[in-house]
């Protein structure tokens, strides 16, 4: 007669199988169909010998084993694995457990409960993928926006260019010198994307200033200067009002990026940490490069000349971290300047 | 007769299950069915050395080396690394799973599979990272579990490695 576990087990699909010294198993609860018909080709009478027919449960007994070994108590289990059986998939799995210092091991069939957690599993990476393609997606469409915001913005840049005496290539070289100085100070993602073409629109302003002026081939009378000094605002009033950060960002340096350290700059006599930091950037990168840069009315200086006029004007004009790392980076810089010419 | 153990490894979704039916079976399902635990299937291979029987074992799809179930990995002559050619970052992983693989159970003949060639334009997977792996002696198949292409290079490709003396 059957015990109430015996039973139990039968009913729910599982055999157990207690492990004898000479590393056979035995059967001692009643077989059910699966288990004869997958564990025929393993069986002398009662005893079962796994193993290369059933190779996952063979590789699983290297666990078990250890497990009896160490005198644990509790279970560990094999994890899901699939046979087949009458042409269908039959998940199992398996338990090791010591119990009255004998060793068992529990096969059970997981039916139901497999075909829940397939359908659970499915469903989850089903999300998944469709949330990893939804998100290129996204990634894919923000980076034409990128572009189309970027294409406009030179456009802009190209047609102040025909005003200005500053060349194309100045203010290429702006942006590069300004995103290789924020890269270097680390700065976030969003100023990444945005210096490079943002640092470029620094002088955008100048296109509404008169050419008697901003043509001059001399020095400006004080009228002059003050109307000259107007092009920061200018500028940020041209590329104000936006819900486009390239823009924003092209209004805040087009704004600041006059003003100084020590609060002597224009056009808001802004001080120290006042000033963004983006505008702290393109005020060091628009002497640097306007002082190498011949004009009409000047030859270039020397770099040396340069760099101890600027360094004299670390903590004063430049923010003196900012100064530091443009320093710090001067072969790329030089390497932009010569690339970019 | 020669019998080898051999473990495909990736990403959820990569088409490992698909290799597998198509190399044993020669059949391609499109819908995807996530694979939960593990299933083995046999195959015998002639090789000029010999026939040899694969024991191929197919894994669930992980995308870190530490939820890879290792005992799984035990006695294993051999691996199928796969990835997706469509979702870079499923070579990106499985390069660093190969990596844990070598350093925790030694130098084992392994191959690459690159699979959804068939979606050769939807690819992601760069050429240069392709050649970066090649220059590092990796073995690279192209493969399209639906097509068919390379998929029997690729077991085959495997099987030589594990036979050479």
């Amino acid at each position: 007669m059957q015990s109430i576990s015996e039973t139990l087990l039968y009913e729910i699909s599982a055999v157990l199988l207690e492990c004898q010294p000479d590393d056979n198993l035995v059967r001692v609860t009643p077989e059910t169909e699966w288990f004869e018909y997958l564990f025929s080709a393993s069986s002398l009478m009662d005893k079962y010998h796994i193993d290369k027919h059933l190779p996952f449960l063979s590789n699983f007994l290297i666990d078990a084993k250890e497990h009896w070994k160490q005198g644990k108590e509790g279970c560990i289990n094999s994890g899901p694995w699939v046979e087949m059986y009458q042409g269908q998939e039959l998940a199992l799995e398996a338990l090791a457990l010591n119990f009255s210092r004998k060793h068992f091991i529990l096969i059970k069939n997981l039916g139901e409960t497999y075909l829940e957690l397939s359908n659970t599993l499915q469903i989850a990476r089903d999300n998944l993928l469709t949330a990893e393609k939804l998100e290129k997606e996204l990634i894919k469409r923000n980076a034409m926006l990128k572009h189309r915001e970027e294409q406009i913005a030179l456009r802009l840049l190209a047609a102040a260019d025909y005003r200005d005496e500053e060349t194309g290539a100045h203010i290429q070289r702006i942006g590069l010198y300004s995103k290789a100085i924020a890269t270097a100070l680390n700065l976030n993602q969003d100023i990444l994307e945005n210096i490079q073409i943002a640092a470029s629109m620094h002088d955008i302003g100048k296109i509404a200033i008169p050419d008697h002026i901003l043509l001059k081939p001399g020095s400006f009378e004080p009228d002059e200067l003050k109307q000259m000094r107007t092009h920061a605002e200018l500028g940020a009033k041209m590329l104000k009002g936006t819900d486009i950060p390239l823009l924003n960002m092209g209004y805040s340096i087009a704004m600041n990026h006059h003003e100084k350290w020590d609060g002597t700059g224009y056009p808001n006599n802004l001080k120290g940490e006042q000033i963004p930091i983006e505008a702290r950037i393109v005020a060091i990168v628009d002497v640097y490069d306007a002082m190498l840069s011949a004009r009409p009315y000047k030859k270039p200086f020397s770099e040396d000349f340069v760099l101890q006029h600027m360094t004299e004007n670390r903590g004063l004009h430049f923010d003196p971290n900012v100064f530091d790392t443009f320093l710090s980076i001067l072969p790329e810089i030089r390497r932009i300047r010569s690339e970019v010419q | 007769m020669i019998q080898k153990k051999i473990c495909l490894i990736g990403a959820f979704s990569v088409g490992k299950t698909s290799l597998i039916r198509q190399f044993v079976e020669s059949i391609f399902t499109e819908k995807y069915l996530t694979t939960v635990g593990v299933k083995i299937d046999k195959k015998v291979l002639e090789l000029e050395e010999g026939p040899i029987k694969l024991m191929i074992w197919d894994l669930a799809g992980e995308d870190d080396y530490t939820e890879i179930r290792l005992p799984y990995l035990r006695g294993a002559s051999g691996f199928i690394y796969v990835a997706d050619g469509t979702r870079a970052e499923t070579l990106t992983k499985i390069v660093d799973i190969q990596e844990h693989i070598d350093a925790d159970f030694g130098r084992l003949p392994f191959v690459l599979a690159i699979n959804k060639h068939d979606l050769i334009g939807e690819w992601e997977v760069k050429q240069s990272h392709i050649d970066h792996l090649h220059c590092k002696s990796w073995s690279i198949h192209k493969t399209s579990a639906l097509t068919g292409e390379s998929v029997d290079q690729l077991f085959t490709d495997l099987a030589q490695q594990m036979v050479k003396p």
